[in-house]
This record gives C-alpha cells, sequence and structure tokens, in this order.
C-alpha cells in the first residue's frame, strides 16, 4: 500500500511563494496526474515528495507513514525526469543494475540480473541491452529511464514530464504504453504536466495546480464536464473553450450583450434561476467549440473568419460583433472565409463563471 | 504574378544529401506549408528559397525570374524566423519601419505602411512599445509586420509560432490564416507541426529524408495519403497501420488483421483498390474515427475487448485489443465521450470501406482503385 498524503504543504524560494496550502491525497495503485502551466508549482510539490525539496509547513505521508525527516533515499521512491540522466558511456544493463548496487540494498549479482531482466522486458529493450546509452533514439532512451525506474520496485514513481522532449507520435504511443504499464505493475505513480492531452489521457485523476495552489482535483471527465473555475476550463481542452461576457435576464429569459443574444431554453433557465447569479446578472458563459453548432435558421448571425481542417473535424471560427468563437463541425461542412453563418449552443453543455473571479456558479 | 517553382533541385552538405531531386511549384497567391520531421530537408529548402542558402544543382524561380544564383535581397522575399529578432532598443514601429527606412522610402509612405500593417496585425496599440515590453504572441506579430511592411513578392516562416505556448499557438494560427486570406502574397511556411500544416495551409507539401513524399491539400493529405509515411505523420491520433490479410469473397472480400480467424467483411469499394496489382504484403491503414465501436454484436462485426479508454474532452480515444487472447492487434477508435464503460469491456468493431486504406508494405505506397 503506497498512498501518498500532502498535508497543508508551503514553499517558499527566497520572495516567491512556490506551494501554498497544498492538501492532496493520492490513492494507492492510482495514477495521479498533476497539472498545470511552467511555474505552477508542480515539479517542486513533487520534489517535496522525492526528498529533493524541505518544505517549510506540512506533511508528507506515503503510506501513512509521515517521512518529512527521510533522505530521498530511505523514501523508496523513484524518480525519472524530462532529460534522460544516463550515464552515456555505460552499457543499457549497467544503467538498469546501477540503482541495485548502491550500499543501501544488498543485492546479490544473481538478484540483480533477474531484476534487470525483468525490468528490461517490462519496457521492452531486451534487444538493446548491451548497447551504450549514447547509441539510442530519445524515445529509448526515455524507456531505459522508465526502466532503471522499475528496476528498483519502488513504492511510487515519480514523473517530471518525461514525454516532453519526443516528437508528437512518440509521445502518442509512449502516453498509451505508459498507462498500461502502470495498470500491470499496479505501482502508484505521480505524473506531473503542462500538456493537458497527457494529463486527460492518462491520468485516472487529475490536480489542476496553478501558482502554487491546488484548484481542483477530478477524474478527467470530471475535470473537463465540470471544471471549477476558467482557469481550469481553459487550461484543458484543445480548441480551448469559448469564454463570452453576457448578461442573463431571467425575466425576458435571454442572454446577451451587444454583440449576441439567445433566448434560454426552459432548462436553462430552470438552472440559472437555481445559481446564485451577481446581482446585475452578468455572468461569464463557457461553451466548449464542439457545443457551438452551425444552424440553418434561427441561429445567432455571425460570419466565418477562418476554417481550420483538422481531418476528422473542422474547426470553424466565427466573427459575432466583438467576439470570435470556434467551433467544432463535421469534416465534410462546406465553409468559405466570410461566409454569413448562423449558430446556436448546446444549451445544456453550457458553463457558467463568477465574471469576476473566475469561479464556477454551479460549485 | 509570384509564382514559386522549384525544379531538380539538389543540395548536400558534406555527405548529407538534404534535398533530392525537388520540383515543387507554388502557384501566386498560394500558402503552402512544408512539412516534415527535423532534418527532413523543410528548412533547407525554404533558406534556398531565401538565399541563405544554395543548391548545388536546379533552378528556382520567382515570378517567372531565375533567382537561385541571385543574393537574398535581390530576391524580393520575406522571411520570418522562430525566434522573434526585433531591435531591442527600437519601438516596434521603428522595428516595422525598418526595411522601409533602409529603402530611404519618404516619411509620410513609411508612417502609411507601417500604420496599414500594424491595422492588419492588430497591434495598432502597441507601436509605441519596445520589444521588451511585449508578451511572446505580441513580438512575433511585430517580427511579422516588419516582414509584410516591404510587401515582398513572397513571404517565408520558419517554424514562425514553434515557441509560443499551446493556447497562443492556436489562436496566431487563425490570424497568420486571416493575414494571407486579406494580403493574398504566396506564402511558404515551414513546421514539423501536422496540425499546424493542416489547418493552414492551401497545400502541404511532405518532406522526409529530403524526398518530397506528397503535395496536395489538406484534405488530400489526410484522406489519401500517398504513403505510410504520410499516412503515419499526418493525424492525430495516428493512423492505424496493421498487417492484413484479403481474400475476394462474392460482391467484396473478407480482411484478417494481425493473423486474426474472424475476418471484418468490406464491400466492393475496398476491394477494387486491391484489384490492380498482386501485392503479396498488405497493411491496412485506418484512422480512429473510421473504425465503428458498438457495445451490442450485429451481423458483421467482430468481436474485440477494451484495452484502454484515452478520454480528450470531446471524444474518448480508446484502444482496442483484437483476436483470441485479445493477443492479435490493437487499433484505436474514436468514439464519443463515455461511451464505453469500462476497460476489459466487450465490443463489436465494423471498418468504413471508403476510409480503409491498403497499403504495399515493401514500397510503402497506398493502393488506388483503377479510375
Amino acid at each position: 500500500m503506497a498512498q501518498v498524503s500532502l498535508q497543508g504543504i508551503h514553499k517558499r524560494y527566497g520572495a516567491v511563494q512556490a506551494i501554498s496550502e497544498l492538501t492532496l491525497d493520492v490513492h494507492d495503485r492510482e495514477f495521479f496526474v498533476l497539472l498545470g502551466p511552467t511555474g505552477a508549482g508542480k515539479s517542486t510539490t513533487l520534489r517535496c515528495i522525492a526528498g529533493l525539496e524541505q518544505p517549510e509547513e506540512g506533511d508528507i505521508n506515503i503510506a501513512g507513514v509521515r517521512i518529512n525527516e527521510w533522505s530521498a533515499a530511505q523514501r523508496d521512491v523513484a524518480l525519472v525526469f524530462q532529460q534522460y540522466s544516463l550515464y552515456p558511456n555505460y552499457t543499457v544493463r549497467e544503467n538498469l543494475a546501477f540503482p541495485l548496487k548502491s550500499k543501501l540494498r544488498s543485492f546479490t549479482p544473481r538478484q540483480i540480473e533477474e531484476r534487470v531482466a525483468k525490468a528490461a522486458n517490462t519496457v521492452r529493450i531486451t534487444h538493446l541491452l548491451d548497447r551504450r546509452t549514447d547509441r539510442l533514439s530519445g524515445g529509448e532512451m526515455q524507456r531505459v529511464s522508465i526502466g532503471r525506474a522499475i528496476v528498483r520496485e519502488p513504492r511510487v514513481f515519480l514523473m517530471d514530464e518525461p514525454l516532453s522532449n519526443l516528437d508528437a507520435k512518440l509521445r502518442e504511443l509512449l502516453r498509451a504504453e505508459l498507462k498500461g504499464l502502470q495498470q500491470r505493475l499496479g505501482t502508484t505513480l505521480i505524473f506531473v504536466t503542462h500538456d493537458q492531452v497527457e494529463a486527460m489521457t492518462m491520468g485516472d485523476r487529475i490536480g489542476v495546480i496553478n501558482k502554487g495552489r491546488l484548484v481542483q482535483v477530478g477524474t478527467p471527465y470530471q475535470i473537463y464536464n465540470t471544471p471549477k473555475n476558467t482557469f481550469v476550463a481553459s487550461f484543458v481542452g484543445t480548441p480551448a473553450i469559448n469564454l463570452l461576457d453576457l448578461r442573463v435576464d431571467l425575466a425576458s429569459g435571454k442572454a446577451f450583450d451587444d454583440s449576441l443574444a439567445f433566448a434560454l431554453d426552459a432548462a436553462t433557465a430552470h438552472t440559472l434561476s437555481n445559481l446564485a447569479l451577481p446581482a446585475d446578472g452578468r455572468v461569464r458563459v463557457g461553451v466548449r467549440p464542439e457545443n457551438v453548432r452551425l444552424v440553418e435558421q434561427g441561429g445567432m448571425p455571425g460570419t466565418i473568419y477562418g476554417a481550420e481542417h483538422h481531418g476528422a473535424e473542422i474547426i470553424a471560427i466565427i466573427q459575432a460583433g466583438a467576439h470570435t468563437l470556434r467551433a467544432t463541425i463535421p469534416a465534410d461542412s462546406r465553409v468559405v472565409v466570410n461566409q454569413p453563418v448562423q449558430f446556436a449552443f448546446a444549451q445544456d453543455k453550457l458553463h457558467y463563471f463568477h465574471p469576476r473571479t473566475g469561479d464556477s456558479l454551479r460549485l | 504574378m509570384a509564382d514559386i517553382q522549384i525544379i531538380d533541385a539538389e543540395k548536400r552538405f558534406g555527405a548529407n544529401h538534404v534535398i533530392r531531386k525537388l520540383n515543387l511549384h507554388i502557384e501566386h497567391g498560394e500558402f503552402v506549408v512544408l512539412l516534415g520531421p527535423s532534418g527532413c530537408g523543410k528548412t533547407t529548402t525554404l533558406r534556398a528559397l531565401a538565399g541563405l542558402e544554395s543548391i548545388d544543382s536546379g533552378e528556382i524561380r520567382i515570378g517567372g525570374r531565375r533567382v537561385d544564383h541571385l543574393p537574398p535581397q535581390q530576391r524580393d522575399t520575406a522571411f520570418v524566423f522562430q525566434l522573434y529578432s526585433l531591435y531591442p532598443h527600437l519601438t516596434s514601429f521603428e522595428n516595422i519601419a525598418f526595411p522601409l527606412r533602409a529603402a530611404r522610402l519618404p516619411e509620410a509612405q513609411v508612417k502609411a505602411q507601417v500604420q496599414q500593417v500594424a491595422k492588419v496585425l492588430r497591434i495598432e496599440h502597441l507601436l509605441n512599445k519596445r520589444p521588451s515590453a511585449l508578451a511572446g504572441g505580441d513580438m512575433q506579430r511585430v517580427t511579422i509586420g516588419r516582414a509584410l511592411v516591404r510587401r515582398p513578392e513572397a513571404m517565408l516562416m520558419d517554424e514562425p509560432i514553434g515557441a509560443l505556448d499551446a493556447k497562443l499557438r492556436e489562436e496566431m494560427r487563425a490570424e497568420l490564416r486571416r493575414l494571407h486570406v486579406e494580403n493574398g502574397s504566396t506564402t511558404v511556411y515551414v513546421t514539423h507541426d501536422q496540425v499546424e500544416a493542416m489547418s493552414m495551409a492551401d497545400k502541404i507539401g511532405v518532406m522526409n529524408d529530403g524526398v518530397l513524399q506528397q503535395y496536395d491539400s489538406p484534405t488530400r493529405v489526410y484522406d489519401e495519403p500517398a504513403n505510410l509515411f504520410v499516412a503515419q505523420f499526418v493525424g492525430s491520433p495516428i493512423m492505424n497501420v496493421v498487417d492484413c490479410v484479403c481474400e475476394a469473397t462474392g460482391a467484396g472480400m473478407a480482411m484478417r488483421v494481425g493473423g486474426m480467424t474472424e475476418p471484418f467483411m468490406l464491400g466492393a469499394r475496398a476491394a477494387a483498390k486491391l484489384k490492380s496489382g498482386a501485392v503479396t504484403e498488405l497493411a491496412l491503414g485506418i484512422r480512429p474515427e473510421a473504425i465503428s465501436v458498438s457495445r451490442t454484436h450485429s451481423p458483421g462485426t467482430v468481436a474485440a475487448r477494451v484495452h484502454l479508454i484515452e478520454p480528450m474532452g470531446a471524444f474518448d480515444i480508446i484502444d482496442i485489443a483484437m483476436g483470441p487472447e485479445h493477443g492479435c492487434a490493437t487499433l484505436r477508435a474514436r468514439t464519443a465521450s463515455q461511451f464505453v464503460g469500462a476497460q476489459g469491456d466487450a465490443v463489436w468493431l465494423s471498418l468504413d470501406d471508403a476510409r480503409s486504406h491498403f497499403f504495399d508494405k515493401r514500397s510503402g505506397l497506398l493502393l488506388r482503385a483503377n479510375a
């Protein structure tokens, strides 16, 4: 059992508050992703768990035991970095065996041999064992790095953007591979990334972190479908969610601004009447591109500003007054630049945020 | 008319053959993206157009005029790099005006042209700021403004938005495309990012190992990739490519993938693609959205099991394991969000005839139905 629990963590670098009041429970055997932009504090969090940094305040527990004072080696966690950090003059086999030769562990040569063989098989690098690591491709090197983490059979894997240096195709393949691997091994894994696609596709749960604070924790579906604020809503999903500052008038059943207006359907009006709307009726409405539709009639008027062919679909960019909205439409749609169109929203999929704080009005 | 022609161009760096017999015709006003992995020769090609590299043999013509022997300044092209190359001590206005001042244009005309470009790029409010006060996207807008202000015959761009974050790239993609629509200058744009290529280009030239693999519209490159390299370089998630064996049946054919016993039944449209030649080693290529996934069995569907679910937000990508013990092959399919319940669930698959592609594994080439 290796649940990882952080309680009220604070970490400062000089005047910079890198992590504030961070409390988080990662379950045993979970693939947990810490997602956030550069400088959010996600790597610092990971380094605190690894024992490479000391928080000023708060408790770090692994398997229910406080480990703040334990050295990195005692914590029995394995860290994989973005840079492969392999020993270039050694073979893959020697690189894999290296963590097992530490004096803290007393493995026999036979045991080392067995563990290396098993780890190499798991990450499919058996055929590379006798090659020097400076003769490997990027993907192979990252497999060796992961193999070197596996070979120790640690309680927890910690990975800091391990796929970021790889090209798009390899990243896509390794994503699925890594998720499958974690499930087979059943080891708790905490994975840090700024790439929302990695977070969505790999995480059992995602913790979104911004400016040193944990903003939301949830499954990929929860994060995407019920973002807690506009930061999460905008950070997750591509193309990005459309955000519109509108006025909602429940008396007339309309949402509008100077550029566009639409009539609220009965269910939406009912939903909104149950929310704590700001007194002036101003609401930041979020609508994902797949919930904007082009319609023949009865929609809001706009013109096509651009159309991006993405193969499986087209992203239509619609200019409506002061707004530029993105709509995901079928690949066989015919749209041309400057064409007048009408569009509508799937109202049951709208998000409502406070225009000043950005917090969801639903939560 | 500024069309660009590259005729039989060759370029070597020592033993490294970076451009091989390249022929490319870019029509006046076209936005062409050269797409490929690093080292494929796309940037060298662009630099050869600009005159920053020479070619060993062949010809380059811009607007009908042979330019491959001319220095860069006589080619009337403008070059935009990935890294903003602005003068730090000059304001945005002076940065954009720089090429005009170098050409000794009258002050009134300088002002007018800078204002006009700034308007198109939506940077009028930034004209008095220095580069250090600008955000990354704005800096790149100014860089592009400086390239555009001379109204060159051709715009050449080398990964101009590669250094920006994902969201800004999404915006800049639309802006650059829009700028092209309004400005109409012949544009050659180099990137390794297939999303940029698909979303911006009139035509994509896919390059690998110095060789042009395909030169076509984005939809054709996506829907009819000329070979396995193009098929797997363009599109995300990647196109599924699996070994297959086909056998003619009454109207269509039975296709087995990865050593499976149970076949997919395909119709005449798919079968026609295989009639043209006797290819012994075949690969099926099919995009994730061309596989339909059902949670119930119906005639003609093939049983499989969900191996992994990757939520993308607007939809899910699921890895599906095929065959007995589910060890024969893995296919990735695209489904509605939360369509399948859980990993391990049974599903039944069928393939879209029209979007099932067959490749000769030896040559890598796409097999086409005879017209």
